[in-house]
């Protein structure tokens, strides 16, 4: 059972890439995550808002934020199916 | 003299060994292999039947006379105190080190795929085991193939497409594509991950009939039936599931510790290619985690500008990619980009098939550095920022 105090968050910084691009980076991190945990992911990709939607609607998982920023793009996934 | 010491003699290895001056530098490279493979031929053994036979050349006779060639696996890297140790527990100290020891396949992540791995092999690990896999396509007399990555880091990125292109050109050769189906599997939203090279691939990997099955993240196959279940929890029935393994770094000790990640590749400066935290230390090409395609490319470029920065001389990688990709009819075409420009399109042409094609012939005297005035032509000719403008790639 997941417990709330196990959860952890993970900063993944995939600013600069383009190929193959800051999904790889976020299905990394999924892999090791456990239902729960929370993933920061950094990007600069402008094609990285639209994918984390999908990826995160065909894995099942939450995407709390999706944010612009002046030098970078910051997402933030809950993860619930692991 | 400066004492650099290269570990791993692949294609940044070697490269970065050829380009430093001799009366400044005294280098030593170290490679667990006393052989070199070309390691992009290892696709067209797996799905061609392609000989092996001019894939490996000794490394020895890849290098610089005045450069020391040490045929040794490394298995500690002290970077504190500037010292190496081999698995025959020789030592040797350095000046600067260089880290360019690649990646190895590591099927024991995913349950199941030691298993599959044994009987059918892969095209990402070594010749025997490119063989095994043509052997086993060789074998197939129809049923379903899946074919992708097993996990988003691989090298090559194209390299998954341009199996099930090639997976399909073969059956069609053979008669037996009527009595099969074809598979795509892939962790990304989209057949190819970059946007504008899956413009231009997905309708030709749609157009030969091949299913394609997006955000799939493989978790295990079953040792027996072939059967492919995803993180996501579906299942995928196959008779042939051809699963690129997942990579790690290789199997080094380093202190301290925290210079690598937990796929045991080198965090570096996405610039200056400096290992993070420590000083005169350097990594280049696979073993890095820089957020870039892993190719020969690469490793190429990032060579340059090491050496440029041991000569003194300020320097900064750019990200640049220019993976090829073939399409199996004929044609090819390349994912170019870097870290400040985004995937270009790139039209297939038959021209670009041939330039692939024509890397594996000019690939062993390229690793002595004599085409560089070329390749630095051909690189700024094509470069993302310049293709991006509305101009079409050439040629
Ligand atoms: C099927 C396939 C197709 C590809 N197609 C292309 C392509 O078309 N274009 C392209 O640019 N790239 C392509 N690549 C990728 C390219 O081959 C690699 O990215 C490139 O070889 C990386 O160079 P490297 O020097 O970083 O590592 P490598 O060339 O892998 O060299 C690493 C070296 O380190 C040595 N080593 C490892 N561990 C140790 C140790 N502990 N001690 C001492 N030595 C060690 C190894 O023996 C090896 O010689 C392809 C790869 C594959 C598998």
């Amino acid at each position: 059972m997941a417990n709330e105090a196990d959860a952890q968050k993970t900063l993944v910084d995939a600013r600069g890439s383009s190929c193959p691009g800051p999904i790889t980076d976020l299905a990394m991190a999924y892999r090791r995550a456990k239902k729960g945990d929370v993933i920061e992911l950094w990007g600069t990709d402008p094609g990285m808002p639209p994918d984390v939607k999908a990826w995160a609607e065909k894995t099942h998982n939450e995407v709390v934020s999706i944010e612009t920023q002046a030098d970078k793009i910051v997402a933030v996934v809950r993860i619930l199916n692991r | 003299m400066e004492r650099v010491l290269i570990v791993g003699a692949g294609a940044g290895g070697t490269m970065l060994a050829n380009a430093l001056d001799p009366r400044r530098f005294e280098v030593t490279v170290i490679g667990a292999s006393a052989d070199h493979l070309f390691q992009p031929g290892l696709l067209y053994v797996a799905f061609r039947g392609a000989s092996a036979r001019r894939l490996a050349r000794p490394e020895r006779q890849l290098l610089r006379r005045s450069v020391r060639f040490v045929q040794e696996a490394v298995t500690r890297i002290d970077l504190n105190r500037h010292s190496l140790t081999t698995a025959a527990q020789q030592q040797f100290d350095y000046d600067t080190v260089v880290i360019a020891t690649g990646v190895v396949t590591d099927r024991a992540q995913i349950p199941g795929l030691a298993a599959w791995g044994e009987r059918i092999g892969d095209y990402h690990s070594t010749v025997a085991e490119a063989q095994k896999l043509w052997r086993a396509l060789a074998a197939f007399r129809g049923g379903t193939i899946a074919l992708g990555q097993s996990t988003p880091l691989i090298k090559c990125p194209p390299s998954p497409i341009e199996g099930i292109l090639l997976t399909d050109a073969l059956l069609r050769r053979r008669g037996r594509r009527a009595q099969s189906k074809l598979v795509f599997l892939t962790p990304y939203p989209r057949a190819y991950p970059a946007e504008a090279m899956n413009a231009i691939l997905e309708p030709v990997l749609r157009a030969r009939g091949i299913e394609i099955r997006t955000v799939f993240d493989v978790d295990q196959v079953d040792a027996a039936s072939g059967a492919i279940r995803s993180l996501e929890g579906d299942t995928l029935a196959c008779d042939l599931p051809i699963l690129i393994p997942p990579f790690a770094g290789a199997a080094i000790t380093y202190e301290p510790a925290g210079v690598v990640d937990n796929d045991r590749l080198l965090k570096t400066d996405k610039t200056t290619l400096r290992v993070q935290g420590v000083e005169h230390a350097f990594a280049l090409g696979d073993a890095t985690n820089l957020p870039t395609s892993k190719a020969g490319v690469g490793a190429h470029l990032e060579a340059k500008v090491i050496a440029r920065q041991l000569n003194g001389e300020a320097a900064a990688f750019s990200g640049r990619t220019h993976c090829p990709v073939d399409l199996a009819d004929g044609r090819g075409t390349f994912v170019i980009g870097s870290y400040a420009a985004a995937v270009v399109p790139c039209r297939p042409t038959r021209m670009r098939h041939w330039m692939k094609m024509a890397m594996a012939r000019i690939y062993w005297i390229s690793l002595r550095g004599w085409l560089e005035p070329m390749f630095d032509w051909y690189f700024a000719r094509t470069a993302p920022e310049k293709l991006a403008g509305g101009a079409t790639a050439r040629p």
